[in-house]
């Protein structure tokens, strides 16, 4: 038992004295200090931090190719300034001058390394003229113009069907595709016609109608939004913002006159509000450009209430 | 403890004082100061590694000793001797499940029956008390040279419902049986056990041959290694993680003779024991607080001899993850309820004017240091050790060392995984054989689960210890809460 006392106070000792000479080594390396061996001196450093995205990268300091791949912390340096540059084969390089602080970290960490042979993917099986991406349901349909066709697809070009086919009624160039909220139907549009698709056998027997297709002649219609209803479409045209109703014989009200096509607009779908830029002319003679808020979401109740009544009719 | 002095009140506050100051010190300077916190921290983790390092290493010391004395035949090295032993069991609740196992292991040991003899303390007050003394006396009285059965009464003057109260009333009656049997008092040496312990089959034999050949006999404690082996194949994971950790502590402990304190169940000189008026009849922690009162009586000459060889003990636990957590955490907060033993001592050494300054001083530091450190470490490791990164700002976080904390606090954490894999290892070894209808696959699960350890550290690392010093601190004395053990799970 002495014995073991007699070790356990060696132990005891080698503990206190490894504590108290690694604890200021310990210290200064976290404080940003570098103990110089020759002169017995501390001296103040600085830190870089690294990260890139992808990781692995080789690492050049002032030219110098360093032992570590990123991420990586280049610490003890001392103030001043560095050329830092990162290579990764197959991406392009990355390169900054950094300055270095004493006991300061220079973070360097959001680093995005890009490929030189980027990754592109087609996904379209037939010819797009454009394409609508929905969020929701991570599918994109696209339009081919020498078929009039709607295809539909996944993000990663899979699941490839057709969606639906335009009437023959409907002439030029489309200009956009939208999906209804609940994505049973589609609107297409050009300068002056608007093509209701049903998307799927539950949106034809909804409405009991085939696709259709509603003509405004003499009109330049700019956008066409789905109010949350999936019934009520909103046409913004160069003259006015009108609402239209998805059957084949509309009611159709002009809800405000544009003296202008509108430069901006955005439709929150989330609370049927329309946000467009209009030229005013004031009554001092000058134009001004505004920005309006129209709210649209009145009627959208007894709408959905009709919708509901003509679901539950069929079946 | 006499509650309305104010120097005594002072006394009990200190430890929580201490504790929740440096806490609350640091948590402030991770607002104000975050790079004077993040030093200290530092320092702290550092002081923590090698203190880690060290007790692991005198752990695999302390298991070495106990395996190179596990074969030994004690009795064999015993010169002749005329000492008994009188050995008594405190019980409150406890029941035949749990004390029979106790005295079969007494029954069986290498040890002659005739110079043992058995006190079964039952307390009045629980109904169960007679009824299990008279099955017990029929079923051990022939096994003993005696066996007593004594009944602590409730409500004594002066008393509070401990475990220590009605140890002292049994040893009085005990007193007075063997005097009037002409057994001498400095021929007893006295074993005081809880309910569920069960003796290694050498425990008198070590225990004779260590007080034969001690110097001073009378003036020293000894300390068996207390394992909980009794259910630890059938205890949960949590429970045995916490219990295998106590036994090594207790081992390290064993090997600080400078620091060594009787814990739990142990063995004394009988005429120490009568000298010193017995165990205090209204402190909880009487395990540790009979050291203390010999170490003042004897004038600091007194100390506490490791006896390598085990006594087994119960794990607590139940059927339920919340229920075994509650009975744990109760039991631990008694454990640091042991934080009453610091005013006791200081009352003690203020009213001394023999024991010498240095070794007051060194004693009084060791007790208050080791409470301290056990209400801090993990809240330090844990909580405080992120906030200055969190809350340091983004001056803090630019700076070498707001980077630098937890990296190298990390790093430095990492150097503990090794000492794990001792613990790990050690706690294969000291595992009894695996009892039948165990499946092997039982192996498996106890080394995976020492990756409960952080959650145990979250939960029982410091909590207890710091609830024991606020509750004393605040004047709110704990009770005697034993724990509730039993061969069934509660």
């Amino acid at each position: 038992m002495l014995n073991a006392q007699r070790i356990r106070g060696v132990l005891f000792f080698l503990s206190v004295a490894v504590f108290f000479i690694g604890l200021p080594f310990i210290l200064s390396f976290a404080l940003g200090y570098k103990f110089n061996p020759r002169t017995f001196k501390f001296t103040q450093t600085g830190l870089i931090s690294i990260k890139t995205h992808p990781q692995g990268a080789h690492v050049y300091l002032d030219s110098k190719l360093l032992n570590e791949k990123t991420p990586v912390t280049i610490s003890e340096l001392l103030p001043g300034l560095y050329s830092v540059r990162l290579e990764l084969e197959d991406y392009y390089p990355w390169s900054m001058q950094v300055n270095v602080e004493p006991r300061r970290v220079t973070r360097i960490e959001k680093v995005i390394l890009f490929s030189t042979r980027p990754n592109v993917k087609q996904l379209n099986q037939r010819n797009a003229s454009f394409f609508y991406f929905d969020e929701e349901k991570k599918n994109i349909y696209y339009f081919n113009r020498e078929e009039s066709i709607i295809y539909e697809s996944d993000l990663e070009g899979e699941k490839f069907k057709e969606a639906s086919v335009l009437p023959d009624t409907f002439k030029g160039v489309p200009k956009g595709l939208k999906l209804s909220p609940d994505k049973e139907k589609a609107v297409v549009f050009n300068s002056d016609q608007v093509c209701i698709l049903y998307l799927s056998l539950k949106g034809s027997l909804l409405y009991g109608h085939p696709p259709f297709v509603l003509s405004y002649p003499g009109q330049k219609i700019i956008q066409v939004f789905w109010h949350s209803d999936n019934y009520h479409l909103f046409l913004v045209t160069d003259k006015n913002i009108a609402v239209v109703e998805a059957n084949p014989k509309p009611n159709k009200v002009n809800l405000v006159n544009l003296n202008s096509g509108p430069a901006g607009l955005f439709y929150d779908k989330d609370k049927d509000i329309l946000y467009f830029s209009d030229y005013q002319m004031g009554t001092d003679g000058v134009i001004y450009e505004n920005i309006y808020k129209l709210e649209l979401s009145g009627k959208s109740y007894i709408i959905n209430n009709e919708v509901k009544s003509r679901l539950n009719g069929k079946e | 403890m006499e509650k309305n002095n104010s120097g005594q009140r002072t006394l009990e506050i200190i430890p929580g004082l201490i504790s929740w100051g440096i806490i609350l010190t640091l948590v402030l300077l991770a607002f104000i100061k975050p790079v004077s916190c993040a030093v200290i921290i530092l320092v702290f983790d550092f002081y923590w590694i090698i203190r880690t390092i060290y007790l692991t290493t005198l752990l695999l010391m302390a298991h070495h000793r106990l395996y190179r004395e596990k074969s030994k035949n004690w009795l064999k090295l015993c010169p002749e001797n005329n000492f008994y032993h009188l050995i008594i069991f405190p019980v409150y609740k406890e029941g035949l499940d749990i004390l029979r196992p106790s005295l079969e292991a007494i029954k069986n040991c290498h040890y002659p029956k005739n110079k043992i003899i058995i006190v079964a303390a039952f307390e009045e007050r629980n109904p169960n008390a007679r009824e299990n003394a008279r099955v017990l006396e029929s079923e051990f009285r022939s096994a003993f040279h005696f066996y007593l059965s004594t009944f602590h009464p409730d409500g004594l003057s002066g008393e509070k419902r401990t475990k220590g109260a009605n140890a002292t009333w049994a040893a009085k009656q005990a007193k007075i049986f063997l005097n009037e049997q002409g057994i001498k008092d400095e021929d007893v040496i006295l074993s005081c056990f809880d309910a569920d312990t069960c003796v290694n089959k050498e425990y008198f034999g070590c225990l004779t041959y260590h007080f034969v050949n001690s110097p001073k006999p009378h003036q020293s404690s000894y300390q068996p290694m207390p394992v909980y082996n009794n259910n630890i194949w059938q205890a949960p994971s949590f429970a045995r993680l916490v219990e295998i950790s106590s036994s090594f502590c207790q081992m390290i402990e064993g090997m600080r003779l400078e620091k060594f304190v009787t814990f739990s169940s142990h063995s004394m000189s009988f005429k120490t024991l009568v000298d010193i008026d017995y165990w205090p009849v209204n402190m909880v922690s009487d395990d540790s607080v009979i050291y203390w009162k010999a170490f003042l009586f004897y004038k600091g000459d007194y100390r506490v001899i490791p006896l390598y060889v085990t006594v087994s003990m119960d794990i607590a636990y139940s059927n339920s993850f919340i229920k075994t957590i509650k009975i744990q955490y109760k039991q631990k907060r008694r454990w640091a309820w042991g934080v009453e033993n610091f005013p006791f001592l200081v009352n003690g050494f203020l009213n001394d004017r023999d024991i010498p300054l240095v070794k007051k001083i060194r004693r009084g530091f060791h007790l208050l240091e080791t409470h301290v450190t056990w209400a801090i470490w993990a809240v330090i490791l844990l909580f405080i050790g992120p906030l200055p990164v969190i809350f340091g700002g983004v001056f803090f976080n630019q700076m070498a060392i707001g980077y630098n904390l937890s990296k190298i606090t990390g790093l430095l954490l990492h150097f503990t995984l090794f000492t794990s894999l001792v613990w790990i290892m050690l706690s294969r070894l000291i595992l009894p054989p695996r009892p039948k209808g165990v499946s092997r696959f039982k192996n498996i699960v106890m080394v995976m689960e020492w990756f409960l350890v952080p959650f145990i550290i979250l939960i029982l690392g410091s909590t207890p210890a710091l609830d024991a010093q606020t509750h004393l601190a605040l004047g709110r004395y704990m009770e005697f809460n034993p724990t509730p053990k039993s061969k069934k799970v509660v």
